[in-house]
């Protein structure tokens, strides 16, 4: 009897929020829902061409960064899904970042942003986030501003997107604009023309597998954060370039006794549980476009999809924090080849054309104006 | 009988007036308006300058004198340990954004511990919007920077290290950089007795090295010492005269050379801004992160100075009166570097605060009646030009020092265990 009284109500109340979810066509949106959400193309968006193709300029330009030396795109290449293909990114020079760069193709799709799931709001803030961090792009936005401003190119791009006179919020409006553009395109399992072994590898990926637990939705990502027992990635500690990078992090996070933190705390960043249960927990990353994006987890620790497949056949790693769901799955060699199989069905064409990248340069230098003292500043 | 009488009086009166507003314009560094706007003190000062002041000095105005021990804040006292600490993150680029350039990079020891361009380099990228001052004898400025923004070295180091375009470092990351370096966890243990490095003890043992940068042994502090041969007949001339006919005194003053308040002297705006893209970028940007109005920020054309602090109409165009200590190895000169010679300089206040084009300040409400036309002969300018190298002595250099190594907090095996515990 006790048991029933505590589950009813429970069951009650998830029942009336998924009724209510599907009621307001929201399925995608309630946290509730998204458990149950079926995989699936991605919706389309409306993109506002002008934005886009601002945004686009933005994104491949060095002049966002303090020191003119990186772009959004230096770290995010195209060629390789606008991820990174070293385990660990580069980031600003003078330190050097400790994690892997994700893919931001589909970001635009998401509804939290960062391994750690830092970032739950929207990719305006994704945007200001990147450019600012300093141990990323470490922009003064306020001088980008005025660099921006000093671009005639700019100035006319911004007016057309409707934006105004060249500014910091204009620039975070476009960027998120042009990410609306990459998206998954012509994935084989998308448009139905999956492979008999990207198909048995489907049926795995829902049943024998479980991968569906969490790589779940149009996006193949409940957007929460679990911990696999994925191992640390040493360089993080052990190349000083890259630990001050984390310390800065660790410090400004405000995560205890950082100085001798040897792990990556993940979303303990965020929910900061006093028992250290959430540590290693990163949130779930999505499945799309994994052909171009290894190495792959938050740490780039494990290079290719096979070794992937075999990380969680083998049960995952080994962590006191691990999700209890993952076990050892028991796959076969055959199986386990499938499950790649289908893994590689979800990703489309390359985005690397001029539609995609920004191609056609830019000043090499900031041209003087040349009426200043008649004009505004 | 009664006009030969008469005039003199007059002659005294005015002279009287004239001295007494120019000392309260001195002594309040021209910060009322009302003080600016006394008109008829604006043509007779030069008489009265010339005939009375000098045989009889205002007593508001204090004589140049030697110069002293650097003041030492009770919170930040000095130490072998700190001062050896604070010169290694003087040259360390690592204190900065990316690990590019130090502060010895525009405060460069052979540059005059300065940067010899009108505008200080500025951070890659980048470029500075004003001339980059001498760190030699920093250590006696009440305030630092041309508008005096910062209240104190220890305020002035995170300034300089974190602004956008100078060295656009962060505290967390350049705190971490240090903790990195076991030279640095060793050294400020040494210098503050805290078990890791912060970046606010790093401002500190900089600000300790910096009052080490002193120079006291120039020609002239010789001579204000008792050692009259120390300057030459013509070095005297040029004494007189800036303690008389050109008026150099009435700001230049005490051990320091500088009353450190604020005045327009008539600079004229840097041209570099009308033909230099990049510094048409940081132009705008120190209108925009210094808090101006949107109309300032439109139309401003020239730096405004000391009016970024105090928002006060009058001090617009106001900057902080320099030291003449060390400037034979500080050229450019003024706020924008607009003199690159000591001559130009001279010629400039002859002019009574114009330069050769005819142009002067973009702010004549708030120029101060203390500049005025001077008439220095030819010669006078060379005797002045010969006084002027009494305020600098021997070069101070310094070889930049080998800076320790980051080395990687943990070992493997401690990783490794780490990771079997988890």
């Amino acid at each position: 009897m006790a048991g029933m009284m505590t589950t009813r109500p429970f069951l009650l109340k998830r029942g009336f929020l998924v009724t209510a979810a599907l009621g307001m066509g929201l399925i995608l949106a309630n946290p509730v829902a998204v458990a149950g959400a079926d995989i699936g193309p991605l919706p389309t968006l409306k993109v506002n061409q002008a934005r886009a193709e601002l945004g686009k300029r933005l994104f491949f330009d060095k002049r966002l960064s303090g020191d003119a030396a990186i772009s959004c795109g230096t770290c995010h290449k195209p060629e390789h899904g606008y991820a990174n293909p070293d385990a660990l990114s580069d980031g600003y020079p003078g330190n050097k970042h400790f994690r892997n760069a994700p893919s931001v193709i589909n970001a635009a799709h998401k509804t939290v942003w960062m391994h750690d799931g830092r970032i739950g709001t929207n990719l305006n803030d994704v945007t200001r986030g990147m450019i600012t961090e300093s141990y990323l792009m470490n922009m003064d936005m306020r001088i980008m501003q005025e660099r921006l401003k000093q671009d005639p190119v700019y100035v006319e791009m911004f007016k057309a997107a409707g934006l105004g006179e060249p500014s910091n919020g204009g620039a975070r409006k476009a960027i998120p604009e042009y990410l609306k553009t990459l998206n998954s395109e012509g994935a084989p399992f998308d448009s139905g023309n999956m492979t008999a072994e990207a198909k048995r590898g489907l049926q795995l990926f829902k049943g024998k597998a479980g991968c569906i637990a969490c790589h779940n939705g149009p996006m193949f990502t409940d957007g929460k954060a679990h911990n696999t027992g994925v191992p640390e990635n040493f360089d993080v500690f052990l190349d000083p370039m890259r630990h001050q990078a984390f310390l800065a992090y660790a410090a400004f996070l405000g995560i205890e006794n950082y100085m001798n933190l040897k792990r990556d705390p993940g979303a303990h960043v965020q929910t900061h549980a006093a028992d250290g249960s959430d540590m290693g927990k990163f949130i779930t990353p999505s499945l799309r476009e994994l052909k171009y994006t290894a190495p792959y987890m938050h740490n780039g620790m494990i290079k290719t999809l096979p070794e992937v497949v075999a990380f969680y056949n083998q049960g995952g790693g080994k962590d006191r924090n691990k999700d209890s769901r993952i076990k050892p799955l028991g796959l076969n060699a055959q199986e386990q080849k499938d499950l790649v199989a289908f893994l590689l069905a979800l990703s489309g064409k390359p985005l690397t054309s001029s539609r995609y990248v920004w191609t056609e340069g830019y000043p090499q230098e900031y041209e003087a104006i040349a009426n200043w003292l008649d004009v505004p500043n | 009988m009664s006009s030969l009488k008469k005039t003199p009086v007059l002659i005294v009166a005015t002279a009287v007036a004239a001295a007494l507003s120019i000392s309260a314009a001195v002594a309040m560094g021209d910060k009322p308006p009302a003080s600016a706007h006394v008109s008829t003190s604006q043509a007779a000062p030069t008489p009265a300058i010339a005939g009375t002041f000098a045989k009889a000095p205002d007593p508001a105005i204090p004589p140049l004198a030697p110069l002293g021990e650097p003041p030492i804040p009770p919170d930040n006292p000095m130490s072998e340990a700190k001062i050896e600490l604070g010169k290694l993150l003087f040259f360390d680029p690592r204190l900065g954004g990316d690990a590019s350039i130090s502060c010895a990079t525009c405060h460069d020891p052979e540059q005059g511990w300065s940067w010899a361009e009108d505008f200080s380099r500025g951070y890659p990228g980048t470029v500075h919007w004003r001339s980059n001052q001498s760190i030699i004898n920093a250590a006696y400025y009440d305030k630092l920077f041309w508008a005096g923004s910062a209240p104190s070295l220890e305020a002035q180091a995170p300034s300089a290290a974190k602004g956008g375009v100078a060295g656009n470092g962060e505290n967390d990351l350049m705190e971490a950089r240090l903790r990195l370096i076991p030279e640095y966890v060793k050294r400020f243990n040494e210098a503050f007795g805290e078990p890791w490095p912060t970046i606010n003890n790093a401002w500190k043992a900089i600000a300790a090295f910096e009052r080490t940068l002193v120079q006291r042994d120039t020609p002239l502090d010789k001579y204000l010492l008792g050692d009259k041969s120390a300057l030459t007949e013509q070095q005297l001339r040029g004494k007189a005269l800036f303690e008389g006919k050109a008026r150099c005194i009435l700001c230049h003053n005490g051990p320091l050379a500088s009353n450190q308040k604020y005045y327009n002297i008539g600079v004229p705006r840097a041209e570099r801004w009308l033909e230099d893209g990049l510094a048409q970028v940081t132009f705008r940007f120190q209108y925009y992160s210094k808090g101006s109005t949107e109309e300032l920020y439109r139309k401003a054309k020239d730096d405004v100075g000391l009016y970024f602090r105090n928002k006060n109409k009058w001090d617009m165009g106001k900057f902080r009166v320099p030291s003449l200590r060390y400037i034979g190895y500080t050229a450019p000169y003024m706020r924008q570097g607009q003199f690159y010679t000591l001559e130009e300089v001279i010629d400039f206040y002859d002019r009574g605060g114009f330069d050769e084009d005819g142009n002067t300040t973009s702010y004549p409400d708030t120029k101060t009646p203390l500049i005025t036309k001077l008439n220095l002969s030819d010669e006078e300018k060379e005797d002045l030009l010969a006084f002027l190298e009494a305020f600098t002595g021997e070069e101070i250099l310094m070889a930049k020092p080998k800076l320790p190594g980051y080395e990687p907090l943990f070992t493997l095996a401690e990783l490794e265990a780490a990771q079997a515990a988890k």
